[in-house]
């Protein structure tokens, strides 16, 4: 029992230091300040080297180059932008990291919403033709996990015809294109359809990217997503009564 | 007849040579040995302050550190804090997390006590008066000589643990509920026994005294 204490006890004094203030506060290795002082307080972070995280190590993510780390930030910067200090406060979001080729398990992923440690981490090599609204769609992906008493699965899956059934997870789908359909039907895109909260996470990010008219056009013609969106924007307004779309 | 022996001049330069080497052997081993000897000991009582009452006195083994609390900006926290330290709570407790030129932090109530020190339990103990609600809403700038209270990843969880940064901290700003400045005796904390491959000490140093100063 001695031996094996002190066994523990060395493996606690020979774990390497790593004295750095932002790994100290999000626990994510190899980022440095890419900019702190933004009138929302959002803190951006950039991967200096790639990282590995999780208890299984199973998120990886790489470092970009300094060209591509500039494009990306301005229009991140001015996404996130439109979002109160006040507003991110609620939802628990106050740091992003910016990295490339970011993978769960190795499935690629656009984005991991982390509302514990207060942190967004955006690939900043997905897909251009979706970045920006992808980047609102992770947003509310922070805001479901801050809020889950707020959102129900179930009163959501009830907006959908009978007949419809969401895949057991976001992954275990091959439905996963991120292009709006012209004719919606009750959902935005294809992605739409993995799982409840995916939805909701496409409902939320295409309500903050579409101009206003075209999102009351669209609840004009679809009364699924007439619903939907009016669920997403109550929801909301219970986070943050100033909020608008 | 016995002829004196008279030393030459170049032994006389190696005798004097040798007694000097030998008093900066001797000086430099007591010079390495204490620590402290260059590090300003403050005397809180030859010192005019605008607010004494929010003035609190941290003795460690170089000497005092004087700390001044800032009720309005965190009225919870250092309430809190100001409780344990009139209740002597911090006494003989350890500094049991230092980086180097970074950070002390100490206050671990039940696992950092001296003669009870608990290596595998250490930076996870409590006071025993319940966790208290974040204050990061005021306007504080973590600048070197900070005093904040220490948490769990989650807010809200404040308890007895605080830290004292020797460097400028922009991003502890909004995270931790500040306390505190420290007015004189930065060097002194400078001083606290650190690891070079640890943030976690074995054998620490300790708090010998924490009070206020009225």
């Amino acid at each position: 029992m001695n031996l094996l204490r002190a066994i523990l006890l060395l493996i606690l004094f020979i774990t390497p230091l790593k004295a750095n203030t932002i790994y100290n506060i999000i626990k994510i290795p190899n980022l440095e300040i890419y900019e702190i002082n933004t009138k929302n307080k959002l803190k951006y972070f950039y991967a200096t080297a790639p990282f590995r995280l999780g208890i299984q190590k199973n998120i990886v993510c790489s470092n970009s180059n300094k060209k591509d780390l500039e494009k990306k930030y301005k229009i991140i910067y001015k996404n996130l932008s439109r979002y109160s200090h006040g507003y991110l406060k609620k939802i628990n979001l106050k740091y992003i990291v910016m990295c490339e080729n970011l993978s769960i398990s190795e499935l690629y992923t656009a984005g991991i919403p982390d509302n514990i440690m207060k942190t967004l981490i955006i690939d900043i090599k997905f897909n251009e033709d979706y970045f920006e609204r992808i980047i609102h769609h992770e947003v509310f992906h922070i805001i479901y996990l801050q809020h889950k008493k707020i959102f129900n699965d179930k009163d959501w899956i009830k907006f959908n015809s009978p007949k419809f059934k969401y895949a057991e997870c976001s992954t275990c789908t091959k439905k996963i294109s991120l292009e709006k359909y012209d004719k919606t039907q009750g959902f935005f895109s294809e992605y739409s359809k993995s799982t409840a909260s995916e939805d909701m996470a496409e409902v939320y990010s295409h309500m903050i990217y579409l101009k206003k008219e075209e999102i009351d056009q669209i609840s004009k013609l679809d009364p699924i997503l007439n619903n939907k969106i009016s669920y997403i924007k109550s929801k909301i307004k219970r986070i943050d009564d100033s909020f608008t779309f | 007849m016995i002829k004196k022996i008279v030393a030459s001049r170049s032994e006389k330069i190696i005798l004097i040579f040798l007694i000097i080497l030998g008093i900066l052997t001797f000086g430099t081993y007591f010079v390495i040995k204490n620590e402290c000897l260059f590090v300003k000991n403050f005397n809180p009582k030859n010192i005019n302050f605008k607010d004494s009452k929010n003035i609190a006195i941290l003795n460690v083994s170089c000497g005092n550190v004087i700390i001044e609390l800032y009720p309005n900006v965190s009225p919870n926290g250092v309430a809190r804090f100001i409780h344990l330290i009139r209740t002597n709570a911090y006494e003989n407790i350890a500094f049991h997390r230092v980086i180097k030129n970074k950070l002390v932090q100490a206050g671990d109530l039940k696992f950092g006590k001296k003669g009870a020190l608990d290596y595998r339990k250490i930076g996870t103990g409590k006071s025993g008066l319940g966790t208290i609600k974040s204050e990061i809403d005021n306007k504080f700038s973590y600048t070197k000589g900070s005093v904040g209270l220490a948490r769990t990843f989650k807010n809200d969880t404040e308890d007895s643990q605080f830290f004292i940064i020797l460097q400028d901290e922009p991003l502890f700003e909004g995270e931790y509920t500040p306390v505190g400045k420290v007015l004189y005796g930065l060097e002194i904390l400078k001083k606290i026994k650190n690891q070079r491959n640890s943030e976690y000490i074995l054998r620490p140093d300790f708090i010998n005294t924490f009070k206020m100063l009225d």
